[in-house]
């Protein structure tokens, strides 16, 4: 009798199922906004929810443009892989939402397609696709674009922080390698060893260290030949042996400790107990003006956290017809370089002239590229901050 | 009170906690839909949501029924999808051959589930030691793959025209009714099903009658091998891409599906082959309706501890069902 109940109440639902998702078609998810006199709904894909960075960017579209414009941003929880993010958009459709911005990387490709089915405008914030996936994917009428620090930019960004204190005349570092395999992080601290006078496994170049430390999730101390500079050890991941290995480096007194990214969130308490010189690659927020006015952070990399203002312009425009296409018609890309501060006074410029009610991207200067405007014109303001 | 009231009592007891699980999964479909509609947005839509969300996890739970009922616990099968999806694109990429390419995933699917089995045979340890340990290894050896390979994408994939196809409800449904059916009529009428409940309620009993644990045990993870082969490929279906955290929450939600399905995790005569699919879909009812009624600006992590106490409820519920002085029928 159960079984049986079971069984009818699963093909009830299966069939009801069925019945439902033939009854339309995907073009019906598509609500293009009226200019000016609807609010143009904005899904946000995120993989990271509680980064410094990551809380920058929310603050700055929640508290600052969605005051400003007529917007609303829906975050997701944190997306865990591929499948996730695409059943994120698919919900954000199924809400009748205009555009999906996304911080989430597991998937890009499937994020477009699934976008483009679904009739949503679809940016990548503060990040890059592949060469070849965006070559792949230019051309989509429902992809505006992306713009954010490239694995190129990664890399020297990770190359400068190392050429950084090589200069400085460290002798001895720790490293941290974040969270390799993440692409970013590969690149970054390929940058780090690069620039720091290192070669591994004998190459000296990006795609060289790059791709080594793909094969070996991860630095091999026995592969790494620096010049003058000692590395007193390498750690990576977050987990119940880190802090462990991160007393060992500072046991050492390392004449500094370079970080790929989130040192400031995890270390900072540690390495300023311990006057330790560190850098990281993060973003410029009122927890590293800290670190650098009364702590040990010495060089920090970063985003501001308005510098997605202008991917959000972007997106705006596409959902009010005002798509922003390169001369072939294809989506824009722009790669974002990071800012750098090695000293406090450095720091509070960039981070007081990107605060609350006066960031970088303000409305006054996002209006200047909202509305019909040339791609040479919106990349001249992308490039000019 | 006489033994008749008491039996009457009992049966009555059983039948109500036993059919709760139905009707809990009735209840939410039915809390969805009014939700959805209430709100405005596409109900046609949301449900393929949760289907597409929930046909993964129902298949590889039901085939871990068949462990679950030995009284054995694997924590292992979401690793061992995330290998074996890894494993079939990997060969996919190196030969072009759909056909190889399920073949490799489930021929993988079934090798995992296998060597946990003979493993924990041949060294005699429990079953849970072995797949922690097959999760670790499987886990690392598909990271490797994939970083390796993934490169700066940061995940191997498919052409995503290979497999859109069979990205639509009806292939989908196919795929678990086949699989189902499958289940069902190996666990409900043969001998197969009534022995591993024996085994699974008490088996040193069931070892005396003759019954040969080795035998049940391998057919158990066999079958537990074809519902993740099936779950890797249909992870694939849905997304042609496979990264390191893949498939990273299955290993956890089989026995939160389990549970809400009213299936004991202690296994033996009351393991229902049905708990999964009505569990699975059931968790993933739930977790979709608190997202809808949570406002996401809360606080991350809401839903969770909704979830996790509606989890206990169930499991408190159900367990009423066994705190009983007379045996289980």
């Amino acid at each position: 009798m159960k079984k049986a109940l079971a069984l009818i109440l699963a093909l009830v639902m299966v069939l009801t199922l069925a019945a439902c998702g033939g009854s339309s078609t995907d073009s019906e998810a598509q609500t293009p906004a009226d200019e000016g006199d609807k609010t143009v709904k904005i899904g946000v894909l995120v993989s990271d929810v509680s980064g410094e960075e990551a809380l920058g960017f929310r603050a700055y579209y929640e508290d600052y443009i969605a005051k400003n414009y007529n917007v609303t941003f829906t975050y997701t929880e944190q997306l865990e892989d591929a499948a996730a993010e695409k059943a994120a958009i698919e919900k954000f459709a199924a809400q009748g939402y205009d555009a999906i911005l996304s911080l989430a990387a597991s998937d890009r490709a499937t994020q477009i397609e699934t976008c483009e089915a679904n009739g949503l405008y679809y940016a990548v914030v503060s990040g890059m696709l592949d060469d070849a996936q965006f070559e792949q994917y230019k051309g989509n009428e429902h992809f505006v674009g992306q713009i954010g620090p490239s694995m190129d930019t990664e890399y020297e960004a990770g190359y400068a922080m190392g050429q950084y204190f090589a200069q400085q005349g460290v002798k001895t570092v720790g490293i941290y390698g974040a969270f390799i395999p993440n692409p970013m992080h590969v690149y970054r601290t390929a940058g780090v060893l690069a620039g720091l006078g290192c070669t591994y496994g004998g190459a000296s170049d990006k795609d060289g260290i790059a791709g080594q430390l793909f094969g070996d999730q991860g630095v091999d101390m026995s592969k790494v030949a620096c010049g003058d500079i000692q590395i007193v050890g390498y750690f990576q991941g977050f987990g119940d042996t880190t802090f462990d290995e991160l007393f060992a480096i500072i046991g050492q007194q390392p004449d500094a400790f370079l970080s790929v990214g989130m040192a400031t969130t995890f270390f900072a308490d540690s390495l300023n107990g311990a006057n330790i010189p560190y850098s990281d690659i993060d973003s410029f927020t009122s927890g590293n003006a800290a670190n650098m006015a009364d702590g040990t952070l010495t060089y920090l990399a970063g985003k501001y956290s308005s510098s997605i203002g202008p991917i959000f312009a972007a997106t705006l425009n596409a959902v009010n017809g005002n798509p922003i296409r390169d001369a072939e018609g294809n989506a824009i890309s722009i790669s974002q370089s990071y800012l750098v501060a090695t000293d406090s006074a450095t720091f509070d410029s960039i981070f007081n002239g990107d605060k609350g009610d006066s960031p970088i991207f303000s409305k006054d200067v996002l209006d200047t590229v909202i509305g019909a405007v040339s791609y040479d014109d919106f990349v001249k303001l992308v490039e000019s901050k | 009170m006489d033994n008749e009231a008491i039996l009457r009592k009992y049966k009555l007891r059983q039948k109500l906690i036993n059919i709760l699980p139905v009707a809990a999964l009735a209840v939410l479909f039915t809390i969805l839909v009014v939700t959805v509609q209430a709100k405005g947005y596409r109900l046609d839509m949301y449900l393929k949501i949760v289907f597409n969300e929930g046909v993964v996890l129902a298949v590889v739970a039901t085939g871990a029924v068949f462990i679950y009922t030995l009284g054995s616990f694997d924590i292992s099968l979401g690793a061992s999808t995330l290998f074996s999806a890894t494993m079939g694109v990997m060969t996919y990429n190196a030969t072009g051959s759909l056909a190889l390419m399920i073949l490799v995933i489930f021929g993988a699917a079934v090798g995992c589930s296998l060597l946990s089995s003979v493993l924990a045979s041949v060294f005699h340890i429990p079953v849970f030691v072995t797949t922690v340990a097959m999760m670790s290894v499987l886990s690392a050896i598909a990271a490797q793959i994939i970083t390796t390979n993934g490169g700066a994408v940061g995940g191997i994939s498919i052409p995503s025209a290979l497999v859109k196809p069979l990205d639509n409800m009806g292939f989908k449904i196919a795929a678990l009714a086949v699989f189902w059916l499958v289940c069902f009529f190996v666990f409900s009428f043969t001998k197969i099903g009534r022995r591993q409940k024996f085994l699974g309620g008490n088996p040193v009993c069931a070892q005396l009658t003759g019954i040969q644990v080795n035998k049940y045990a391998i057919i158990a993870f066999v079958m537990a091998g074809l519902g993740v082969g099936l779950g890797a490929f249909l992870t694939l279906v849905y997304t042609p891409s496979v990264t390191a955290t893949t498939a990273g929450s299955i290993g956890m939600n089989i026995v939160v599906a389990i549970v809400f399905g009213g299936m004991p995790i202690s296994g033996g005569p009351r393991s229902r082959i049905y708990a999964a699919l009505v569990g699975g879909f059931s968790y993933i009812l739930l977790n979709n309706i608190l997202k809808l009624l949570i406002d996401s600006n809360i606080g991350y992590g809401v839903s969770q501890i909704v979830s996790a106490v509606f989890f206990l409820a169930v499991v408190y519920v159900t367990g009423l069902n066994y705190r009983s002085q007379m045996l289980p029928r």
